[in-house]
This record gives C-alpha cells, structure tokens and sequence, in this order.
C-alpha cells in the first residue's frame, strides 16, 4: 500500500508517455498484473495452441480418410462403367459410356486415345490405390483393362481415368475431385469453444487456488510492517507454502525478539533516568542563585522531554493505549490550539483547512503526538504551520502540514526520519531537540496502518503528508 | 499562606521508595511549612498512618513489594484522605485505574517540585471546601444533551461515542459548565478557572475557550443551543445532566 500522493493531480499524467495510450491500454488489458492472472494467461495460452495443433491432426487425418472414400468411390464407378461398356455389344458402347454423364462433375466417353487433358500424371501413391479400388470388382480376366492412364488429382480439383478395352478403344472417364474440406463442420467449430473454454475456465479457477498462499505471505509480510505483534502464518498447505509460512514465522519472531530488546533496553534508560532527574530537579530548589535555579530546571526540563521522547520512541506503538473512533477534525484544532497557547506570538502562523468531521479509528494520544510533531517541527524550521485535511479519498484520508521555510535537502527526505538524525541548521540551534520527532510519528503513523513522508513543494516550503486508514 | 501563622501545618505523608527524593522532598515541603512524614514502601506507610492525622498523601506508584495501587485501595477503605499520585510517564493504565479508584491528582515523573507544591495547595484547599462535590463519589460519566464526559479520562465522548479531544483549558471549563449546568456562570467564575492555563488576555480567552468549545460540541454560534450566552457576560449550559 503506497501513500496517495497529495490531492494535486498526478504529474504523471502530464508527463509524455513512452508508448502509445492505446497500445499501453491494450498491453494493461491483455497482460493481467497478477502473478494469478499472468500464469492463468499463459497456461490457457498454451492450451489453446495445443488443442489447435490436436485439432490440425485430426483434421489431416480426416483428409486422409475422406480422400481414400473418394477414391474408392471414383475407382469403382469408373470400372463399374468400364465393365458395362466392355460386356455391352459394341454398337451400344457409346450409349453406354453416355448413361454415365448423369452428374455434372463428371462425363464419359469412348475414345479412339487415352484422355488428352492438361493435367499432370497422378501422384503414384493414388495411381496404385485407384489399381487396387479396381481389382476389386470382379470380371473375367480377358475382360480387363488392356491399359490404364490417371491424369490429375485432387490437386487440380479433377481426375482423368483411361481405361483402355480390350478391342483398343478407350473409355476415358473424367470426374471431379475437389480437395478435402476438414473444417467444413459446425460442430468442429463449437467443440473447439467449448473445450478451449472450459480448459480455460479450469485454469483460471487451479492457478487461483494455487497462487493464494502467495497472496496469504503478502498480506502477513505487510501486517507485519504495521505490527510486530501480528499472529504468525498457518504452515499448512502444500510442502513449498508451509516451508515458505515456517520461514516467515522464524523471521517474524527474530524481528519481534529485536524489537522488544530494543523497546526493553530504551525503557529502561528511561525509567532510570527519572529517579535523579527527579532528584536534581528538587535539589535545584535548594540553590540560592534564582536566575542559576532557572537554568538548572530549565535544563532538566529539556532532558526529562528527551527521556520522554526516547521512552516514546522505545514504547513504539503507543504501549497501551486502546484503537477508538476519534473525530480528527477535534484532534487537529485541539493541538494547534495547545500549540498557540504554549507559543501566543504563533497565533497568525498556525491555519487548519478542511472539513469540520471526520472520524477516524485511532489511538488519540499516540496520534495527537505524531501530528503535533509534525506540527512543531513546521515552526520551527519553516516559520509557520498549515494544517490541511484533505477530503477522503477511497479509503485513505490524508493530512498535509505545509510550512514556508527552507525546505529540506532532498538527500536528506527519507534521513531526517531516522532516530536522532537532525539536520545541520538545527543541530545549533538555541532549542535543542532530540531528533525523534518524525520517527515517532513515522511509527505511530505505522501502526495505525498509514504514513508520514516529507516533500518539498515548489513554491517553497516543506510539505509533510500524513495518511491514515478510513474504518471500512 | 497567610493563615498558616494560626492553623497547624498540614500533615503529609509522602510514600516513595527512592530515600534522596524522600528526603529532599520532604526538606522542600517542609519549608513551605507542611509538616511531612515519609514512608519507603506500603508497609512502612500503613504502620504510620493510624497515628498520623494526614491531610494528604503524595503516593508514589511504583513501589517494591505491594504496588501503590493496592495501597491506594487500602487507604480508601480506611479514609477520604486526598492523594496525589505520581507516575510514570505515559502510564496510561496505572493513572486511570488510580483517578477511578478517587485520586484527586497526579503527576509524571519527574515532575517540577514547584507544581507539586501548587497541586497539594490545590488539593487541600478543595478538600477544605465544605463542598457537596467531595461527598460524592467521583463519577464515571457525566451525560448532557446526548454528549458524555469521562472525568477520570479527562475526555469527551459525542452522542455516537467518537472521542472529541480537548485541550486541558476547554476541558476544565466544560467540567465547570457541566457541574454547574443550567446556572449561569459569570465571566469572573471562568477567568478564575483559566488563569494560569491560558496566556494573554484573560478575557479574550474566556470567549475564545467559549467559541473553540461550541465548535467542537457542533453548537452553532450564532444561535448557540447548548452553551448560552447570557446577557451580561455570562454563559450558560443549558442541558440536564445526569451522573454515573
Ligand atoms: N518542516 C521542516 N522544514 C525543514 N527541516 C525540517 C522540517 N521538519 C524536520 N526537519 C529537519 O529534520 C530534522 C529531524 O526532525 P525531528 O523532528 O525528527 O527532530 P528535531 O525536530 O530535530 O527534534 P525533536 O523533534 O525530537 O525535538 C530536524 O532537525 C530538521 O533539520
Ligand atoms: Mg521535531
């Protein structure tokens, strides 16, 4: 979950782009995003080429089938005719022949020569198959063919037969042979569908259930980031899954044992340290100097805020506090309100823009203290403090503190959140901080399942976004 | 300070386990003319107490052995002795579980002697009060017009129950408005509320406390339902308020 840039539109948008929209509609529609979508894609992919090369050789095989009906059927007629016209007295030949040309594709004739047509000699392979269709029909021996021409083929659509009689005469016989149309089926098309359709539909629904625990590790790596503490995977499933989920779960916990040394180490510090700060601050009373006294507490003032923010940071997410519905809007106003009471000559410098409701689920100290931060630091380093709450956007909400100071470097926008991390105007300044207040409130921020970034804007000044989930 | 020449000092007992912060405590104290005894722990301080005739306890939390909060509850059952409780930073919890066991303050460690020092007077001075507020028993809730106020939490609930911060002024003119609901409270009643929590002008602050209030309790200004001003300079709160 990226944070949504602020409510000025997408620069993006303006920038040219590297392909034609269309042609990147195109790729964004055919080409899914998910790893579910890309394998399904592929895996219905391939099962198309390999149904259609499946259906190509059923279909040759069909060829093959229909061409040898074909030829069997052409075969038989013609020496079917030949035997008539060979056992008919030779005055009745010609008749004969003619009884034949009852279908227009195909003619007979008697003839002093074999047929003269423009066609090339017949494959071999057909000549000996249309030899054999013919010694099926039984006649006497002396009656056979004394000779016997094929011209043409299926290739040219047309075959010519010569068949020569005994008395030298031919009975040239010429029929039509259309090339074989395998496709030539309805049912062939919708079968195709179907099956494509339902292989596909198949795909989708396996690649879906396989690739959840993907999606599963995703959504526990990213709770993770938000909460240490969140319940560890199920290592169930199949062998990679349950290895992948005891891996993660091992991590998780490394990650936690760190985290709650780190937490118990700066707690400690800290609740050590509040015995002789409390000690000191009592002993000051006893000093006879005031303006020294003075200085002495407010001394230890500055150090006790510097335990306070390091038992803060060490704390996390806010210790104990509960999650409730907190009406943000009352929450802004009231710490610029306390930031103006603490500060009067900031009074003009702090604005608030935005709706007058808004909840929100919250810890309300912890989130109090992350945008107060924020707050702070926009006068102290930029001047002045903007308080912008954008209006909900999907289910983020976003809030922008805007200032007119000098910015940040931009080598230092992701730098100035780490602990103790100050920038180098600041680290002399008169008021010294700890540099904690922006990882405080990037941690705070975390756990309530939003951000916080920095930016410079271009008309100068820093801009600090803050996001928050909106309850569902 | 004045009339401390006739009264007798006020006892203190003081309860905390670091003896340097005991006994500088207590030399600060006395100073301002309290009489203090300390105990390092619960048992030492239920030894004392039969004899003591206290005033007020400064009770320390985090105590060895049994807890502050156990000793807490023990003394409530004994007495209405006011106590002031300090705590750790940003214990939540231990401070709310202390207010509702009838705390009457606390404090952080570490705190500032000097605002110590204000809150006993505080304290003691409201003890003093011949008030029907100390008789009762601290409330949980206070409602009005829909709107709940959670004393021991310090915060304000609207009808749908969302949490409406305040700011320390606007909370402690609101308890007053509240305590005080459908009797109109005179500008001056406010400022002495005020004073010392807000900067400039105090009677600027009164009205700006007043509006930032009505804003946030959604009462329009203008014609103000909840929060009325009175002619005169006054407001009121014009709702009934029922406690639990
Ligand atoms: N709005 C801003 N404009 C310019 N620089 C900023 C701004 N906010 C933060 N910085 C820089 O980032 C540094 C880190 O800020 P951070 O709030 O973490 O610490 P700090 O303000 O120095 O101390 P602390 O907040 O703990 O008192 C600051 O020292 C400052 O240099
Ligand atoms: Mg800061």
């Amino acid at each position: 979950m990226t944070p949504t840039p602020g409510p000025t539109p997408a620069p993006a948008a303006a920038a040219p782009a590297p392909r034609p929209a269309w042609l990147r509609r195109l790729h964004l529609h055919l080409w899914p995003r998910s790893l579910a979508g890309r394998t399904a894609v592929l895996l219905v992919m391939a099962l198309t080429v390999v149904q259609a090369a499946g259906l190509v050789i059923h279909a040759l095989d069909r060829v093959d089938l229909q061409r040898l009906a074909q030829t069997h059927d052409i075969a038989l007629r013609a020496i079917t005719l030949y035997r008539a016209v060979a056992l008919a007295p030779p005055a009745e030949r010609a008749l004969v022949a003619r009884t034949f040309d009852v279908t227009s594709d195909s003619a007979a004739q008697l003839a002093p020569n074999p047929p003269i047509e423009d066609l090339m000699l017949t494959p071999l392979a057909l000549q000996r198959q249309l030899r054999a269709d013919m010694m099926l029909v039984p006649m006497p021996q002396t009656q056979r063919p004394r000779d016997q021409v094929f011209l043409g083929g299926p290739a040219y659509g047309r075959l010519a037969v010569g068949l020569q009689l005994p008395d030298g005469q031919w009975l040239n016989v010429t029929t039509a042979m259309p090339p074989p149309r395998p496709w030539n089926s309805a049912t062939f098309l919708i079968a195709f569908l179907v099956m494509t359709a339902a292989a596909a539909a198949l795909t989708v629904w396996a690649v879906r259930r396989l690739i959840r625990p993907v999606a599963t590790l995703a959504a526990a790596a990213d709770a993770l980031g938000r909460d240490v503490n969140a319940p560890p995977l199920p290592e169930t499933g199949p062998l990679e899954v349950a290895t992948a989920a005891a891996a993660f779960n091992t991590m998780a916990a490394r990650i936690r044992r760190f985290v709650d040394d780190r937490t118990f180490m700066l707690t400690a510090i800290g609740h050590d340290l509040r015995t002789p700060i409390t000690r000191l601050k009592l002993r000051a009373e006893f000093m006879e100097d005031d303006e020294q006294r003075a200085k002495m507490l407010a001394d230890l003032d500055e150090l006790a805020a510097m335990v306070s923010a390091t038992l803060a940071f060490g704390r996390d997410v806010a210790g104990d506090e509960p999650v409730r519905a907190v009406n943000l809007v009352a929450l802004i106003r009231t710490l610029l309100d306390e930031t103006v009471d603490a500060r009067p000559e900031a009074e003009a410098l702090v604005t608030y823009a935005g709706p007058e409701h808004l909840t929100v689920r919250a810890r309300p100290v912890a989130l109090k203290r992350a945008l107060t931060n924020l707050v702070h630091n926009a006068l102290n380093y930029g001047r002045c403090a903007h308080v912008m709450l954008a209006p909900p956007l999907g289910s983020v909400v976003t809030v922008l503190v805007d200032d007119e100071g000098p910015g940040i470097p931009p080598d230092q926008l992701d730098l100035v959140f780490q602990p103790f991390h100050r920038g180098e105007g600041s680290r002399n300044r008169e008021t010294g901080g700890t540099g904690l207040g922006l990882p405080i409130a990037r941690n705070i921020l975390r756990a309530h399942g939003g951000d916080v970034t920095l930016a410079n804007r271009p008309g100068g000044g820093a801009r600090a976004t803050v996001t928050l989930p909106l309850p569902a | 300070m004045e009339q401390a020449a006739a009264a007798p000092p006020p006892h203190i007992l003081v309860v905390d386990d670091d003896r340097e912060i005991r006994d500088l405590l207590a030399k600060f104290l006395e100073r301002q003319r309290f009489r203090v005894t300390t105990a390092r722990d619960a048992r030492e301080a239920r030894r004392v107490w039969p004899n003591g005739h206290f005033q007020l306890v400064v009770l320390d939390l985090m105590l060895p052995g049994e807890g502050g909060l156990d000793f807490a509850r023990w003394l409530r059952t004994q007495s209405d002795v006011p106590i002031v409780m300090l705590t750790a930073l940003g214990e939540e919890t231990d401070r709310i579980i202390g207010l509702e066991l009838g705390a009457d303050d606390y404090l952080s460690k570490p705190f500032n002697p000097r605002e110590l020092l204000a809150r006993i007077r505080a304290v003691l001075r409201r003890a003093g009060e011949p008030s029907e507020k100390r008789e009762e028993k601290p409330a949980r809730g206070l409602h009005f017009a829909g709107w709940t106020l959670e004393p021991t939490r310090r915060r304000l609930l609207s009808p749908d129950g969302v949490e409406v911060p305040l700011t320390g002024g606007e909370y402690d003119l609101l308890v007053a408005l509240v305590d005080r609901a459908n009797k109109v409270l005179t500008r001056d009643m406010l400022l002495d509320l005020l004073r010392g929590r807000q900067a400039g002008p105090f009677d600027r602050a009164i009205d700006v406390a007043i509006s930032r209030l009505r804003r946030k309790l959604e009462d329009d200004g203008r014609h103000a339902q909840l929060i009325k001003t009175v002619r005169g300079g006054g407001y009121v709160l014009a709702a009934e308020v029922t406690r639990v």
